[in-house]
């Protein structure tokens, strides 16, 4: 049989489903997700956001080699901390990519999933499909939720597996208070540490999802949304500007920190934690509204 | 049951005139769109206006049901703004859009599963192949069942030619212009839908895809679908189409079915003969109004018939080698209609 005839004989099973008038929400999430594993982009990021932990493991290992390295390295903070100590390289490493990497990575899924889109012109043919605006703006954001989950993952793993291997002493974590914690605690801990750097993770995505939903350029949401980063991050350095601090979503993220001491302070981590959760309100806020108001 | 006519009636000269020009060269509203059957989409005093350029202004328009209306105009001419403002892709600056009975854009969701629309030209992710982004589209589609999404990415690739195109299965981003736009048509054509809105279709594709579009468009046509169409081409107009509007500087300019702009300058006989003189002569003693353009003797068809004209000519002895319909042709008409808007 020839493959038209195939074709035309296969058209003969395809059967209207019903008067539908939106395809199944777990259908279109399912796509999403695996839109998102397939971009290059996102493997990407998620490559350069693995080899962070390694390199910080590798150095931290090179310094506990070398005989001169008694004398304190400047500005290595938490990394010489890391030094025999490999459960807290994870820790560390999501406190060193949380600073701007990040950011970046999870920006950079915000961008394609709506201006991106609308630059290769595909959201018009979703609006078409049809796919509501607003569910539209939901599907992205779990888009971009999928993606910031895994990037956290990998470093979280990575650092995990690079802390074991490169550094050692993975029996029990010496806390920054200078007690020991077991190996299930320090787990917990680092569980804590990731749920929490998803959380603030997906309130930058939110917001850049907001950006994303008014351009057509993906550069303008990754220009706007780590401008913001950088500017907030100099105005929480900026001590005039102290009474600023508790509403600056950067100015929560040392607080990650918090994690390695003991007993763990729940102040910072909580406050940052609900601030995160105001930017995300306020950017799924945006992103449906900008979706709404779009010419697509 | 409205039946347009069909384009192969164009070289008939038993077409019926319908309507008149109006002294502002517009054409009267289609006969058959107020007919009980519902339009299939249907403009009303439309207005868009982008910052400070009016893209559309009082744009009236009816598509009949079953018929493949041509929208012709230039570059520029708010074509693409009209189809964008009737699939709720963009919102009207004033007056109201109608999709398939639906209003739009609040209507969407009950019309949209119907239309299928390649609009502004195809649009993919580069990196996935054309047939994973089909099959994203279709997975979208709230008419195809999830079990048949691969069966109505591979109907829509066979309608479209492209069952056998190896290059399919590669990323998008290496397709050629002619593939792209074929992947476009496709994709408008993933569910069984009622209304196809094609924007400029033949775009980039070779002679055998002009074809095949010109075929396509037979096809939805004979299963019932209504077809809407833009382009700047006329001729792809002229073979294709039942029905023809005309989009001058954002407003249409002149609407009907396809014979009654052909015929706009009214009804005309077009006779070569080597005797002019006495072919006039002959029609001025029959009281036929007549006269002389081109080398050609034009015999107004207005009332009389054109058997009458010819056993005029005959009985008189004028040797007629020649007789013929007079057709306008929409190239004269749509330079003269949107010259004088522009």
């Amino acid at each position: 049989m020839s493959p038209a005839r195939r074709a035309s004989r296969r058209a003969l099973s395809i059967t209207p489903a019903g008067d539908r008038h939106a395809a199944p929400l777990t259908r279109l999430l399912l796509v999403e997700g695996r839109t998102e594993l397939r971009r290059p982009r996102t493997l990407v990021t998620l490559v350069v956001l693995a080899l962070v932990p390694v390199v910080i493991g590798l150095g931290v290992s090179v310094h506990a080699a070398d005989p001169g390295a008694d004398r304190p390295g400047p500005g290595l903070g938490l990394i010489t901390a890391v030094s025999g100590n490999g459960l807290m390289l994870p820790i560390t490493a999501l406190g060193v990519v949380l600073g701007l990497l990040l950011p970046l990575c999870v920006c950079i899924a915000a961008a394609d999933a709506l201006a991106g889109e609308a630059a290769h012109g595909t959201l018009r043919g979703l609006l078409l499909a049809p796919v509501s605006r607003i569910r539209l703006v939901w599907i992205k954001a779990f888009g971009v939720l999928v993606v910031a989950v895994l990037q956290v993952a990998v470093v979280t793993g990575a650092g995990l597996l690079a802390g074991l291997i490169l550094v050692g002493g993975g029996d029990q974590l010496l806390t920054l208070s200078g007690s020991s914690v077991s190996l299930g605690a320090a787990l917990a801990r680092l569980a804590l540490a990731a749920g929490w750097t998803v959380l603030q993770v997906a309130a930058v995505g939110a917001v850049a999802l907001a950006v994303s939903a008014f351009t057509d350029h993906p550069l303008v949401v990754l220009a706007t949304v780590l401008g913001g980063v950088i500017m907030f991050g100099l105005l929480g350095a900026i001590p005039a500007l102290d009474w600023l601090r508790p509403v600056l979503l950067t100015s929560g993220w040392a607080s990650l920190s918090d994690v390695l001491r003991d007993p763990v302070p729940g102040d910072g981590l909580t406050h940052s934690a609900l601030l995160a959760g105001v930017y995300l309100v306020i950017g799924m806020t945006g992103a449906i509204v900008g979706t709404l108001r779009r010419e697509a | 049951m409205i039946r347009p006519d069909r384009s192969g009636t164009i070289c008939s000269p038993s077409a019926v005139v319908t309507s008149e020009p109006r002294p502002d060269g517009a054409m009267r509203p289609d006969r058959a769109a107020r007919t009980s059957v519902p339009p299939a989409a249907r403009l009303r005093g439309l207005r868009k206006v982008y910052r400070r350029t009016v893209a559309l202004d009082s744009v009236d328009l009816e598509v009949p049901t079953g018929a493949v209306l041509g929208l012709l105009g230039r570059n520029g001419a708010g074509k693409t703004t009209m189809l964008r403002l009737l699939l709720g892709l963009s919102r009207p600056t004033e007056g109201s859009v109608e999709l398939l009975g639906e209003p739009m854009p609040v209507g969407a969701a009950r019309a949209l599963p119907h239309v299928g629309a390649l609009v502004d030209g195809p649009g993919f992710l580069p990196f996935l192949s054309g047939r994973d982004n089909l099959a994203r589209f279709a997975a979208a589609e709230p008419l195809v069942r999830t079990s048949a999404i691969v069966e109505a990415v591979d109907y829509a690739l066979h309608r479209v030619g492209l069952d056998r195109e190896a290059a399919i299965d590669r990323p998008y981003r290496g397709h050629s212009l002619g593939l792209k736009q074929r992947l476009g048509l496709a994709a408008a054509l993933l569910a069984p839908r009622r209304l196809v809105v094609l924007d400029e279709p033949t775009n980039g594709l070779d002679p055998a895809g002009i074809r095949d579009v010109r075929r396509l468009i037979g096809e939805l046509r004979a299963a019932g679908s209504t077809v809407l169409l833009s382009s700047h081409l006329l001729s792809e107009v002229e073979e294709t189409c039942t029905h023809v509007a005309m989009l001058s500087a954002g407003t249409v300019v002149a609407t009907g079915t396809l014979t009654e702009l052909l015929e706009a300058d009214g009804p005309a006989l077009e006779i070569s003969t080597t005797e002019p003189h006495a072919a006039l002569a002959a029609l001025r003693t029959g009281r036929i109004p007549g006269y002389a353009e081109r080398g050609l003797v034009i015999a107004d068809l207005v009332d009389t018939p054109p058997e009458v004209v010819l056993s005029t000519l005959a009985s008189a002895g004028v040797p007629v080698s020649e007789a013929r319909r007079r057709r306008t042709g929409l190239e004269e008409l749509f330079v003269r209609l949107t010259e004088d808007g522009a």
